[in-house]
């Protein structure tokens, strides 16, 4: 029996380490292109865990999450236009502060009267509302998009940093992804993430215990939204542009294919379905039309042999090539 | 009264009737094997490519006869695909968690995008309207066109076979006992695999039929597999989880809402429906016809 705190910190944090360090050295090395594709990963790797930190934790499934990452990211891209002089970390933490808002006021009044099916349907309409508006609404900039977002100068004090300058955004995102990733690690593992859990496992149980049931899937629901809007919101000046398909539905199931390709049950699978995706997608992009019919079929592959995701996968080809003592032990836990 | 009340009235239902049509092999294949089918709108447009290419295949000029057969020979075709889906995909996805068969078929529609893409190409096609279809009807002051009349008689003919084969033919009561409890449809003597097989053929066929004939009102891409899918859902789970009378009330509602609901705000296109469906599911989270199976 393993401690419950001690030693995921140690090797979630060794393992953070040395991916967050190979991402930084990737401009040295990689052409632009794939730095590129390497910082909308790292974004995408923020959505993908903070929507397993929902379902995940309290097995509540989200269809509109990608609404929250288009909601900040034209908060930001807004406020920025607005106010010139505003430090662009508070613009940031303003998006995250206005997806938190957004999602208890939702939460409130979804969350009590619907669940499962119910609640994925319902933030599937709500995020298409959010998309039809984004895609009529001039000021944003219709269906050409908010364009001209700035990459901001973080002014630090003591120094200034030009983001708008070499890799620097790049580096920025990095940095700023993997800040939020710690916060999304901390909530698992705080005595909140057990609450959660505790709840996927059996709300009835859990509600007799004292766990406040409704609270806690609120709060998940908050902390996931938030998250993804600061991630939202450091995609625009990114891509120097945001057009309404930020909000479409087919980019709210992306962080469920990365859960459930990578493993939804590990702190780590949306990273690695979120990287899988990036490769294939990566591999294939000359391919016209064989790339959706090649990443359509791995992607089919995988459910149908690895149910349990690419970790899930992987852990059950270790245990079946494990020792036969180490093996005989694993039963017995 | 015609423009305010008659002309959005006729607009929703057309518009109800496009829906439905969309939904009903859905709402079978939920209902029966509570899959969540996304590649649904896939088959869809591969169906509406197929009639694409039939139609130019015997030239241009089509009588509405010729059409309906063309249809159905779309159906066919995509029904024939169902049935490999069934045997390859949905069978094996029984077994696993019912999340997982959301990924899978979402992986299913990428792959039918990309098939679109690989066979068909990704330019723009149309066709023209059969030529008896082509026209318009004028009840006073209302403007009908003929192609939207026959969409709506189309619409509900099919939900009266549907309803009478449901409720009144050994069939229908088999696919009611099945939905309900496979378990115990088994235990009668109810070969259920083979069943579901027949389903899935029967959804698939439905898809592909809508295809060809909604085809003369759609601009075909490889965008269109999307076009139709959240709509369905939404008559889907707001008619109460996978039954036809249910889809078919939610249809109309949903989209004669949101038919008035443009006369009142036009800069955003279609987002009654969307407010419609999120007050039904938070005002009544069973849906209209709730607990019925079918």
């Amino acid at each position: 029996m393993r401690s419950p705190l001690s030693a995921p910190i140690a090797r979630d944090a060794a393992i953070a380490l040395i991916i967050v360090a190979v991402l930084l050295a990737m401009p040295l090395v990689a052409p632009k292109g794939l730095v590129f594709v390497v910082g909308t990963l790292a974004l995408h790797i923020v959505f993908g865990l903070s929507w397993n930190l929902m379902f995940g934790q309290t097995g509540l499934v989200s269809f509109g999450h990608a609404s929250f990452f288009a909601i900040g990211g034209y908060f930001y891209a807004l406020v920025a236009r607005s106010f010139p002089d505003l430090h662009p970390l508070l613009g940031f933490a303003g998006a995250g502060a206005f997806g938190v808002a957004l999602a208890v006021v939702i939460g409130l009044i979804a969350l009590r009267r619907s669940l499962g099916v119910y609640f994925a349907i319902l933030t599937l309409a709500l995020s298409q509302i959010v998309y039809l508006f984004l895609s009529s609404f001039t000021p944003l900039g219709r269906e050409d998009g908010f364009t001209g977002i700035r990459r901001p100068v973080l002014d630090m004090g003591l120094f200034q940093v030009d983001l708008a300058k070499g890799d620097n955004y790049y580096l920025f995102i990095i940095l700023f992804s993997t800040l939020l990733c710690a916060i999304i690690w901390w909530v698992r593992h705080s005595q909140t993430g057990r609450a959660l859990r505790a709840i996927q496992q059996d709300p009835e149980r859990a509600a007799f215990l004292g766990i406040n049931v409704a609270g806690n899937r609120l709060l998940a629901f908050a902390i996931a939204s938030g998250v993804t809007a600061v991630a939202g919101a450091l995609y625009g000046p990114w891509l120097q542009l945001l057009t309404p398909d930020v909000a479409h539905w087919t980019l709210s199931a992306r962080p469920i294919l990365y859960s459930l390709l990578g493993g939804v049950s590990s702190f780590w699978g949306p990273v690695a379905g979120a990287a899988g995706f990036a490769i294939l997608e990566y591999g294939t992009r000359t391919l016209h039309g064989f790339s959706e019919i090649i990443i359509g079929s791995i992607l089919l592959a995988v459910v149908l042999l690895f149910p349990g995701g690419i970790l899930g996968g992987l852990e059950s080809l270790r245990r079946r090539h494990a020792t036969p003592a180490s093996a005989a032990k694993e039963t017995r836990r | 009264m015609v423009d305010y009340v008659l002309s959005p009235l006729f607009n929703g239902l057309f518009m109800a009737m496009v829906v439905f049509l969309f939904t009903t092999g859905l709402t079978l294949i939920f209902g029966i094997l509570r899959v969540l089918n996304f590649a649904h709108g896939g088959f869809f447009m591969i169906g509406a490519y197929v009639a694409f290419s039939i139609v130019r295949l015997v030239g241009g000029e089509t009588s509405v006869l010729a059409y309906l057969a063309i249809s159905t020979v779309a159906g066919i075709v995509v029904g024939l695909l169902g049935l490999v889906v069934e045997r390859v995909i949905f069978r094996p996805l029984q077994k696993v968690d019912e999340a997982y068969s959301l990924i899978a078929t979402y992986a299913l529609l990428l792959i039918t995008e990309g098939a679109v893409k690989a066979v068909w190409g990704v330019s723009f096609h149309s066709v023209a309207t059969p030529d008896l279809l082509g026209g318009a009807v004028f009840a006073g002051d209302l403007f009908m066109p003929t192609y939207a009349i026959f969409i709506i008689a189309i619409g509900v003919a099919s939900y009266a076979l549907l309803e009478w084969v449901l409720q009144h033919t050994d069939t229908g009561k088999l696919m009611k006992s099945v939905a309900s409890d496979p378990w115990m449809a088994g235990m009668l003597g109810v070969n259920v695999p083979r069943f579901y097989t027949f389903i899935v053929v029967l959804g698939f066929f439905l898809a592909g039929i809508a295809g060809g004939l909604l085809l003369p009102n759609q601009t075909l891409s490889p965008n269109l597999a999307s076009t139709f899918v959240i709509q369905a859902f939404g008559a889907l789970i707001v008619g109460g989880m996978g039954n036809i009378r249910g889809t078919f009330l939610a249809a109309i509602m949903l989209c004669v809402i949101d038919s008035f609901g443009s006369l009142l705000f036009s800069e955003v296109p279609g987002l009654f429906f969307y407010i419609a469906m999120t007050a039904a599911l938070l005002l009544r989270p069973q849906g209209l016809i709730a607990g019925a199976r079918l």
